[in-house]
């Protein structure tokens, strides 16, 4: 098992055999034409009509990998972009490592993928040079074509025969970057005009024949199962096929997704559960457990000097609790997954962010090898890491299997995707200063309590690396104070947990960087002033397994100071705050929120984004990623997961309030480079979000506000 | 079960079904129709938009019983080819991120735009108050609007 930041690491390489042993086979292609495909490795194939396939080996969810990792490898091979096709990647020997998430597709697959294309262009050169009888270096590359001198001139499609017969370069030249031509360009989704027509398929359109569609009735609290039911009030319901047993619970097999739902309402009324470990759980009971693990032992993630001792002696101590409460995922496309078992195996659409995973575990499940299991991945209507996990493939596999092989779509409604959600769990915050007597910061303590998210992940098992990454963002804090201490206190909760946009950095960041705020105002600083002193002029800094170029994240933070017009006079009742944070020590950022309350009312007028995450392949892409991400931190201001006798309170949108177009804020994004390699940029605007905005509304107001969501009373004295 | 007669995109269909059953199951899993998408199901996150007479209406909350004998059009019958200027500046603006709930909204924009060829972007709050997306495409959402109608960004 390995954690997250593993998971992503080793199945985001793509095998060293990948890059080493490029096949050299030529394929025919089905047809009349008995000419060839150019497949000199497992990411593109080149017709004889000069089209390319591209296999994309991650997947897709919004993030834009279908359009910006073909943009790598075609700008390598000087690819003609329309006259590219686009595929998704199966899991198997040529794809192991599928896992999408942690901000990862590019920076994992960047220079595989720059080589796999600067091969083919080689190749493609030197079988023109060879036709025409001269030396490769006479020889260039142009949007599908290699022109040579006097004219000279052959489309890629006419080379395809001749380009497999060219030995595999082992060290393909890789382009200068001033010779882009494609990277870097603002260039438009992939899918676009599909998905303005209607022709995308993502998992819940499969369509397979004879197709049948299942519901599931599982125990509203997480674990239970049900005790006593009857089939015959489902198997009334006209369309319903059968009810079959499965280890998540009952499920109905029906001609229609509706008769499903229908089925299962009706059997639901006739079902009683044993509900299991979980049925007393309570955020209440919880929210006990978190305070009494505020002062209780810990496991430490983070020790500079010893922060206990310098605060005992402090000329001043600042002390606040945050909290922050569970969230969940809200994909608005839900859970489904469509399964079909064979003689040979099984067939299974997943959009699943773990396809390597989902195909494993699904194999497991059915009692074959992963082999036997072809997964394929349609788009993904949202994955935010709900997608990592594989209880819902598993789960049609198992249907399937029970209702005698399918094919059957397990359709989950907006209540089942709320309640049985890998959540994101709650957390408090103790959070601890001390001042030495001209004001300056000597400590910082910084204490977390909550359940586990890793150990949910590793199926229960505690990883070493446990309280890190329940502290990523927290102890990864960038300011330079002499002493510092970071731990986590685990506490137990007896519900499934996992990974979600922006992970455990979301709340860490918050309490971070708004008791920073507080901290500035209590010692009469600016918050920008005391964050660019507290910055100074450390270069990198190391974390535990990872670290940082603070010089990086001051220029972002300068940077987007300036922009926002920080320090600016405004009206009253308007405010500035702003938030930075070195995610992973990849990508920096700093946000800039501008708020104003008007009759107790909060409006978000402007986020002023920068960002410095390296190389930007897609800065179109990247935009829309900042957008996203600061509308995905600004729902978590307002939307929290509660839990009542083992079951969650909320079922949907309507008490699960998620960012609505009236309320989105101006963005603004400001790209920083810095000549790095590419990082990440799916999670890094997320968790700024929420404190920049809570910063700016004390700015405002004089409220602070610690603990979330926010809510209307909390606003009532501006 | 009674027989239906459904008009989907100019084309006449006798569906036999539960008249009971929304618009949006007959859609998707009877006619194949999957462009129209299921979100949420209680009518608060608008994936799942459809004109009916050409109003904006969630077809998980209107059954087959009351869509019969009126004329649907799904994001399938928007345009022939993409080309309706709603897709179009969908397209130019880059609006959709994991696309899931854009049909929806294009049929939101679409219908909004024939009743008020000039939106405020008060009545672009208004029109897309029920729609959710997830992946935050908004501002975009609201730029594709007013291109659409041929006003500034
Ligand atoms: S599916 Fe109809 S409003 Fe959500
Ligand atoms: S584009 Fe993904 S939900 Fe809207």
């Amino acid at each position: 098992m390995t954690d997250r930041r593993d998971f992503l690491k080793v199945t985001g390489a793509l095998g060293a055999g990948l890059v080493l042993g490029l096949r050299l086979d030529a394929k025919a292609l089905p047809g009349k034409v008995a000419k060839t495909e150019f497949r000199p490795n497992a990411f593109l194939a080149l017709g004889p009509d000069g089209r390319v396939r591209i296999t994309v080996p991650k997947v897709e969810m919004g993030q834009g990998v279908r359009t910006a990792l073909p943009m790598v490898l075609a700008e390598e091979m000087d690819l003609d972009w329309s006259r590219i096709d686009v595929v998704n990647a199966t899991p198997g020997p040529d794809f192991k490592s599928m896992g999408t998430g942690g901000s990862t597709s590019v920076s994992t697959t960047w220079t595989t993928l720059r080589q796999a294309g600067a091969a083919a262009r080689e190749m493609l050169k030197a079988a023109a040079a060879a036709q025409w009888g001269l030396a490769v270096g006479q020889c260039h590359t142009e949007k599908g074509f290699v022109l040579g001198p006097g004219g000279r001139k052959l489309g890629y499609g006419d080379l395809a025969d001749a380009a497999a017969k060219q030995p595999l370069p082992s060290k393909p030249p890789l382009k200068k970057p001033g010779d882009f031509r494609l990277l870097g360009k603002r260039t438009p989704r992939f899918d676009g005009t599909d998905i303005v027509t209607g022709k995308a398929v993502f998992g819940l359109d499969v369509r397979r024949p004879g197709q049948r569609f299942a519901a599931v009735l599982r125990c509203p609290v997480p674990g239970g199962k049900p005790k006593a039911w009857d089939k015959s009030k489902a198997e009334a319901v006209h369309g319903v096929k059968a009810v079959v047993e499965v280890p998540t619970g009952l499920a109905v097999i029906a001609e229609s997704t509706w008769a499903a739902f229908k089925g299962r309402e009706a059997l639901a009324a006739t079902t009683t559960w044993d509900e299991g470990a979980a049925k007393d759980f309570s955020s209440a009971s919880l929210e006990t457990k978190m305070r009494a693990a505020l002062t209780g032992p810990a496991d430490e993630a983070r020790k500079v000097g010893d922060a206990e001792k310098v605060l005992a002696t402090a000329a001043r101590l600042l002390e606040a609790e945050y909290s922050f409460p569970y969230q969940a995922h809200a994909t608005v496309e839900p859970m489904n997954a469509t399964a079909h078992i064979g003689q040979a195996g099984a067939e299974l659409w997943v959009g699943s962010q773990s396809a390597n995973r989902a195909q494993d575990r699904a194999a497991a499940a059915l009692g074959l090898k992963p082999e036997q299991v072809q997964l394929n991945v349609p788009l993904i209507g949202g994955g935010f890491g709900r997608r990592l996990g594989t209880d819902f493939s598993t789960e049609a596999a198992q249907v399937a299997k029970a209702a005698g092989g399918g094919p059957i779509q397990v359709v989950w409604d907006r209540e089942d995707d709320f309640r049985h959600d890998l959540f994101h769990p709650a957390t408090l915050h103790r959070m601890r200063v001390g001042l030495d007597a001209t004001g300056g910061i000597s400590a910082w303590v910084h204490r977390i309590a909550g359940p586990a998210i890793l150990r949910s992940w590793m199926g229960g098992q505690k990883s070493p690396t446990q309280a890190a990454s329940e502290a990523n963002g927290a102890l990864d804090l960038p300011y330079g104070i002499p002493a510092i201490t970071v731990d986590f206190g685990e506490v137990e909760a007896p519900t499934p947990l996992g990974w979600w946009r922006g992970i455990q950095i979301v709340p860490n960041v918050f309490a971070r960087e708004c008791f920073l705020d507080e901290v500035a105002h209590a010692t009469g600083m600016d918050p920008l002033q005391l964050r660019l002193k507290l910055l100074g002029d450390q270069g990198v800094v190391k974390f535990g397994g990872e670290e940082a170029d603070i010089r990086r994240l001051k220029k972002v933070l300068q940077v987007a100071a300036a922009k926002a017009g920080w320090g600016r006079k405004l009206p009253p009742g308007r405010g500035l705050g702003l938030a930075c944070h070195a995610y992973d020590g990849r990508t920096y950022a700093a946000q800039v929120a501008e708020v104003s309350v008007e009759k107790g009312q909060l409006r978000i007028h402007k986020i002023t984004c920068t960002v410095d995450c390296g190389f930007v392949v897609n800065p179109l892409g990247l935009e829309a990623q900042v957008e996203g991400g600061i509308a995905f931190g600004l729902s978590a201001l307002f939307s929290q997961i509660t839990w009542e006798k083992g079951r969650t309170v909320q079922t949907g949108y309507h008490d699960f309030p998620v960012l609505r177009l009236a309320d989105m804020p101006s963005v603004e994004t400001h790209i920083v480079s810095s000549g790095a390699d590419p990082s990440g940029m799916g999670e890094p605007p997320v968790p700024l979000a929420i404190p920049a905005v809570l910063n700016a509304l004390f700015a405002a107001t004089g409220i602070r506000v610690r603990s979330l969501p926010l809510l209307p009373q909390m606003l009532q004295k501006a | 079960m009674p027989t239906h007669q459904l008009t989907v995109n100019g084309r006449v269909h006798h569906v036999d079904a539960d008249p009971a059953t929304p618009l949006l199951w007959i859609l998707r899993d009877t006619l194949g129709l999957t462009g129209t998408k299921f979100g949420c199901g209680q009518g608060v996150c608008g994936s799942c938009v459809v004109h009916l007479d050409g109003q904006a209406q969630k077809s998980c909350q209107t059954s087959l019983r009351e869509a019969a004998g009126h004329k649907v059009v799904t994001i399938e019958g928007l345009s022939k080819a993409g080309t309706h200027p709603v897709q179009h500046s969908w397209i130019a603006e880059d609006v959709a991120q994991c696309g899931y709930c854009q049909p929806g909204m294009i049929m939101t924009a679409a219908a909004l735009l024939q009743h008020k060829p000039h939106p405020t972007d008060r009545d672009i709050d208004d029109a897309f108050a029920d729609h959710v997306c997830r992946c935050g495409t908004y501002s975009r959402v609201r730029k594709a609007v007013h291109r659409a109608a041929g006003g500034v960004k």
